[in-house]
């Protein structure tokens, strides 16, 4: 054999030795998650600070002997954010590691794809952060639960920022810019639908839809600027919302108009990212913050977190962590987590404490839509160098009701899978 | 073909349904199931692949245009008429595939190389776009979901059957296809066109030819695929897909027929297995690409192939010398 090939297999034998399992051991009595999330690309840190924070709440409940006699064992695998990727995890999951829930996905297209496998193999599906209403709505099947908020609660929530605005300073244009994608345009119908619904008067002059990841917005500015619309509502996410701000920054857009983004505008992500670029005044929210609500149980979370992870947490790592804590609650109450019609029964209507929750009112599962009902803040962007590198936090908040931002019966009828159809009230 | 390769051919057909055929049988685990429907699933997109590539020498980077018109067509058929339109959204994702790949062909055979490799790539970006943009009637990057075959096909070890049926006739029309004369002018347009030319073939017409054979056999994969999950999404577009099935015939060889279907069955192995405990394993594709493109450049099977001649040839020496 040439020395060639003999390196080669020396290469090949050592890629094989990487691939040794590196399983996790399995014990008699315990509750088995299988989640599902991006470690890599662009939603990689959700994926990253969400197993963190499932890691750390799994952690936390066995430390004080688990649940029921049972260990909580959490597995999860690279979903890469890919639909089908997901699919066939699931289905390893379920069929070959007998998990009992899955869990996770940060892609609402992955989230989809994997209600459908829930639905197949009556296996109960935790969903921790894709947002798209329809997973609690049009696509909702008895298996699927979620605990962070949905598009349709931030969109509500910021419709009722906007008429609050309007009796405070007046406007009246209203432009959108959004990835160009289903997410994208979700955010926008349902802010519409809700502006619509709470009467208010707006008029649109702009919409601009940049496609996902885009590295240049400086079109989409100069046709902002254009336009002048006194609020710019904005749906970018991630490395686009912090893209997009600082392009926008030499054109001198944020002391033309306001920018507001009510849903994964005010992810901490952005606030790392920017440190002093990023302007004040800008109107911002996300699915959980840092700073918010002022109280012990959050405050434990997030610094619990920063030492596990060495970071402060995106909104993304609450989501999971409320999730690993619903379980528990769940099976705790059912006392096997193999039960899962009973388990489906102790899911809809629980109530939870969890971090995001201010004094005086506790998240719940909304037994219709099997989804959390949760009050969402909107803040303002101020100095604040509480949690560096951000130097720049959310504040001067204005909190919205739980309740309120729900979507109301008239609109589920529209949008209603046949088993929520079937439980709508006549 | 000699006597002794007409017997190892049907040693190996033999092995392939053996194997495939009975693993429901000996496994009544789901997931083992849903395993081997995508290897010989995303193995038949392999080998069709490879008709352009390993044997007439047409790099296309755009083959998932033809995997997403074959899940798609079942996806939209079932969204909108209902899943009993599962079967005739088959038919119409291949016949869908067919028709632009004929067409295509007209714009994109004009060259050849790299531009061929960019063209491919293009088209396929543009379907990707479309079915990515396109939200109100795709469903976007959410996909579609729901697609359960209808009547006794909803039924996972009935459905696998009927894939592997599929997958074992398509390949079998391949390879008697590869050892056709058109077969043999395809490697012929690979080594030298200009020579096909003078022996008064058609070499744009044959290649013409293949580019659609391989099409309606991706979008067939991508047909079959979309039952196998129950959901079909961009992602089947996108350029990704296609470049997995380029590793998948660079890995298991693309100078041997069922190469592809091999290397196939490799890498949906490793991403199952190594995916499943660090979320490294695209490293350890990577390391495994690496190693098989500088040390083993004819790919598991080629290599093997090699191997077994000079076994042969070192036991004739040891004959001829004793």
């Amino acid at each position: 054999m040439s020395s060639r090939k003999a390196w080669g297999l020396l290469a090949l034998a050592l890629a094989l030795v990487m691939a040794l399992p590196l399983g996790v051991c399995a014990q008699d009595k315990v509750i088995k998650i299988g989640a599902m999330y991006p470690m890599t690309g662009r939603p990689g840190l959700y994926g990253l600070d969400s197993v963190a924070a499932a890691e750390m709440a799994v952690a936390e409940i066995n430390a004080k002997g688990g649940v029921k006699g049972h260990k909580l064992v959490f597995i999860n695998t690279d979903s890469q954010a890919k639909p089908d990727l997901a699919v066939q995890i699931a289905k390893r999951y379920i069929s070959s590691e007998n998990v009992h829930f899955i869990f996770g996905e940060v892609s609402s297209g992955a989230g989809l794809a994997l209600t459908e496998v829930s639905s197949q193999y009556k296996k109960i599906f935790i969903g921790t952060d894709h947002a798209s209403t329809q997973l609690t709505s049009d696509k909702l099947q008895p298996y699927y639960f979620r605990v962070s908020n949905n598009t349709f609660q931030s969109m509500a929530a910021g419709a009722l920022y906007l008429k609050e605005r309007q009796a405070s300073k007046p406007w009246t244009t209203l432009a959108y810019i959004g990835p160009d994608y289903a997410y994208g345009h979700d955010q926008w119908n349902e802010l519409k639908y809700n502006l619509d619904r709470f009467g208010v008067k707006y008029k649109v002059v702009g919409e601009y839809w940049p496609k996902l990841a885009a590295p240049d917005y400086t079109a989409f500015i100069t046709a902002i600027m254009k336009d002048k619309p006194d609020i710019l509502v904005g749906g970018l996410w991630g490395g686009d919302t912090v893209a997009f701000i600082k392009q926008a920054l030499p054109y001198g857009l944020f002391q033309k108009m306001l920018y507001f983004s009510p849903d994964g505008g005010g992810n901490y992500e952005l606030m790392s990212a920017t440190g002093d670029e990023l302007p004040v005044g800008l109107a911002l929210s996300g699915r959980h913050h840092n700073n918010w609500p002022d109280t012990a149980a959050n405050k434990k979370f997030v610094q619990d977190f920063f030492k596990k992870a060495g970071r402060y947490p995106s909104y993304a790592a609450e989501g999971a962590y409320s999730g690993i804590y619903a379980i528990a609650q769940a099976v705790e109450q059912v006392g096997n987590p193999a039960d899962t019609e009973a388990l489906v029964k102790a899911f809809e209507g629980m109530k939870i404490k969890l971090p995001e929750d201010p004094e005086g009112f506790t998240s719940y599962i909304d037994p219709l839509t099997h989804q959390i009902v949760q009050v969402q803040a909107i803040g303002e962007t101020i100095a604040n160098k509480d949690f560096p590198p951000a130097t720049r936090m959310l504040g001067n908040w204005k909190v919205y009701k739980a309740e309120e931002i729900m979507p109301p019966v008239e609109y589920l009828k529209d949008h209603s899978s046949e088993y929520l159809k079937g439980r709508l009230p006549k | 073909m000699t006597g002794a390769d007409t017997k190892k051919e049907v040693i190996f057909w033999g092995l392939l349904a053996g194997i495939f055929g009975l693993l429901p049988v000996v496994s009544h685990n789901d997931y083992h199931l849903i395993m081997a429907n995508h290897i010989i699933v995303w193995g038949l997109f392999a080998v069709a692949f490879n008709m352009l590539f390993g044997i007439t020498g047409m790099l296309s980077f755009g083959q998932a245009l033809f995997y997403g018109i074959g899940g798609y067509g079942v996806g939209l058929m079932v969204k909108y008429l209902g899943k009993a339109w599962f079967l005739p959204g088959m038919a119409a994702g291949v016949l869908a595939a067919a028709v632009l790949a004929y067409l295509l062909g007209f714009l994109i055979i004009r060259v050849s190389g790299v531009f061929f490799t960019i063209l491919t790539l293009a088209f396929g970006q543009l379907a990707w776009q479309v079915t990515f943009r396109w939200y109100h009637v795709t469903g976007g990057d959410d996909g579609i979901q729901g697609i359960i075959p209808p009547g006794i096909l909803g039924n996972k070890v009935f459905y696998y059957y009927v894939c592997l049926a599929c997958v074992l006739a398509s390949v079998w029309y391949l390879r008697s296809l590869s050892n056709s004369p058109l077969g043999l002018i395809l490697r012929c347009v690979r080594q030298n066109p200009a020579r096909v030319r003078f022996l008064g073939r058609h070499v744009r017409r044959n290649q013409r030819r293949v580019y659609v054979i391989s099409s309606v056999f991706a979008a067939l994969a991508g047909g079959l695929m979309s039952g196998v999950d129950n959901s079909v999404h961009t992602n089947m577009f996108y350029w990704t897909t296609s470049g997995e099935v380029i590793l998948m015939s660079v890995l298991g060889g693309i100078h041997q027929f069922f190469g592809p279907f091999i290397g196939a069955a490799l890498i949906k192995i490793i991403e199952d297995v190594v995916g499943s405990r660090t979320e490294f394993w695209p490293l350890i594709i990577g390391l495994l690409m690496m190693t098989m493109v500088l040390a083993f450049p004819r790919g598991v099977v080629g290599e093997f192939q090699m191997l077994k001649a000079r076994w042969q040839w070192r036991a004739l020496e040891r004959a001829r010398r004793g």
